[in-house]
């Protein structure tokens, strides 16, 4: 099944200042709104590519911004345009760019959640509306994102045996990456020491355990791989392989979650896009997890077959998953530590790792890094290379 | 901060009146004879849209729990729990653990449905160890 593979390739990506705008915000001033982060990403994603704004013709915005207006901004009238989540955004691209619907694709994406206090628990949590099980069980006070991540947690470690201090590998091992990433907002490494004495949100998750929430905007430009000859200044990284499955049976009652810990859904998905892109874990050389919460991670290791069933405990501590260890997991920092763009900022480090770029947290040798995201249940997986 | 609402779909209301009557009683297909949660128009296993309200013989099993140390809800002063409740009929519920806590892991305690009064005069199912 080659399907979508080297089909489209990103050529530009871009951001806006994370840490300027993060320390503006924290002070009480508002910078931009979300369509001034995702102006200034696009900006910063042609110029990285080095293509002007009328060589687009197709146009995806994020979740958190209007299309058209987005489009008004920018100046863009495409052929053809979507609004999507980072990885569908991606994938939908690819197909655009394989069905001749658009030959150069921009991916947009802004948001100003920390000066515009979006909440994500508590009566008004964010996405009640498209995932019901946000909202549902508010009456018994259970509420915000990370305390179902906690409740699905809990039991994963009583059926594995994985323990709090294997789990603080996670954050351990994000803040080493993002001590080495200049953008990335929290440069302070941490042991796991001071993960365990770092004081629970919804136990048994952590301070630590939890995204960052922060303004920013991101943009990547995808173009069909035959162009990548003529367009683009830096090589191109391709798309090697995608896939997707979806739980959706059961979801609002946690099924999929307490049951079966969403494994079927990354196996299927696993499936799809190591097929796709003729390669496997083995040849991965760095992978990027979508972690709104550090318990994402041993799921995925476990559910993409990138330790054996029941073993992510002892391969987090022993192998290791940070930049120093066995298999490198979010090597900016991710949503943990490098700036939280809901899933966004991970599509940027894949594809700068893929070209060599990433000074001091450079992963040696890099091909291959695969990117996968399960948010609640829908698992997407991406895998960009040479 | 505010009282956490209930989700009052169409099919939401009659089990809220139920639990309003310290009876909570949830959807059971005719169909196939599954019970499902929450409240829905059609049985998502066999697709029929014929059921009955049948009262839950109040026995579950806990799957998992976690403890909040941080406020969100006016009315949930932390800490406090929230466990994941199988129920005999098939559903996973939601719910608070009241009365005594389980010493160790509180997976696969036994549990009873028990009724409390809100300080909005509502009624709300918890659970309690059988």
């Amino acid at each position: 099944m080659s399907g979508l593979s080297k089909i489209a390739a990103v050529i530009g990506v871009g951001q806006s200042d994370y840490v300027g705008d993060y320390a503006r915000v924290r002070a009480g001033e508002k910078p931009h709104d979300s369509y001034g982060y995702a102006a200034i990403a696009f900006n910063d994603a042609l110029a990285d590519a080095g293509i002007a704004r009328d060589d687009i013709d197709g146009l995806i915005v994020g979740p958190t911004v209007a299309y058209e207006r987005v489009g008004e901004i920018l100046g863009i009238n495409p052929t053809w345009g979507a609004q999507a989540d980072a990885m569908l955004a991606v994938i939908e691209a690819t197909i655009a760019i394989h069905a001749g619907l658009a030959h150069t694709v921009a991916l947009v994406y802004g948001n100003d959640q920390r000066s515009a206090a979006i909440q994500y628990g508590g009566p008004e949590a964010m996405g009640g509306n498209m995932f019901l099980s946000y909202i549902y069980h508010a009456p018994w006070g259970f509420t915000s994102q990370g305390a179902l991540y906690a409740m699905m947690f809990r039991r994963f470690m009583e059926v594995t045996g994985c323990t709090e201090a294997q789990l603080g590998e996670v954050a351990v091992a994000q803040r080493l990456a993002s001590s080495l990433t200049p953008h990335a907002l929290m440069k302070k490494r941490i042991t796991v020491e001071e993960y365990l004495a770092s004081r629970y949100i919804c136990e048994p998750l952590h301070l630590f355990d939890y995204c960052l929430i922060n303004d920013g905007g991101v943009a990547l430009i995808v173009t069909e791989a035959s162009r990548t000859k003529k367009l683009g200044r830096k090589p191109p990284v391709l798309i090697h392989g995608v896939g997707r499955y979806d739980m959706n049976r059961g979801a609002t009652s946690l099924e999929p979650r307490l049951l079966d810990f969403y494994r079927p859904a990354e196996e299927r998905c696993a499936e799809q896009v190591f097929n796709m892109a003729g390669v496997g874990p083995k040849d991965i050389d760095a992978v990027q997890i979508y972690d709104s919460f550090s318990c994402h991670i041993p799921l995925a290791l476990e559910g993409y077959g990138y330790c054996r069933s029941g073993d992510v405990g002892r391969f987090m501590a022993e192998d290791g998953i940070s930049l120093r260890g066995k298999l490198p997991v979010n090597t900016a920092g991710g949503h943990l530590s490098e700036t939280y763009m809901q899933g966004w900022a991970h599509q940027v480090e894949a594809v700068r790792q893929v070209r060599g770029e990433c000074g001091e947290r450079q992963v040696e040798d890099c091909r291959f890094v695969h990117y996968n995201s399960d948010v609640a249940g829908k698992a997407v997986s991406i895998i960009y290379g040479k | 901060m505010t009282h956490p609402r209930a989700v009052l779909t169409l099919y939401d209301q009659p089990m809220w009146q139920s639990i309003e009557a310290r009876k909570w009683e949830l959807q059971r297909c005719d169909g196939c004879s599954k019970y499902r949660y929450p409240p829905a128009p059609n049985c998502p296993h066999c697709l029929s849209l014929a059921y009955t309200w049948k009262p839950l013989s109040g026995r579950g099993k806990i799957l998992s729990w976690v403890v909040f140390h941080r406020q969100y809800l006016d009315d949930y002063p932390p800490p406090y729990n929230v466990v994941a409740v199988q129920l005999a009929e098939g559903p996973i519920v939601i719910s608070n653990l009241v009365g005594e806590e389980p010493k160790g892991s509180w997976i696969g305690r036994e549990v009873e449905i028990c009724y409390e009064e809100r300080a909005a005069g509502t009624i709300l199912p918890k659970v309690e160890l059988a």
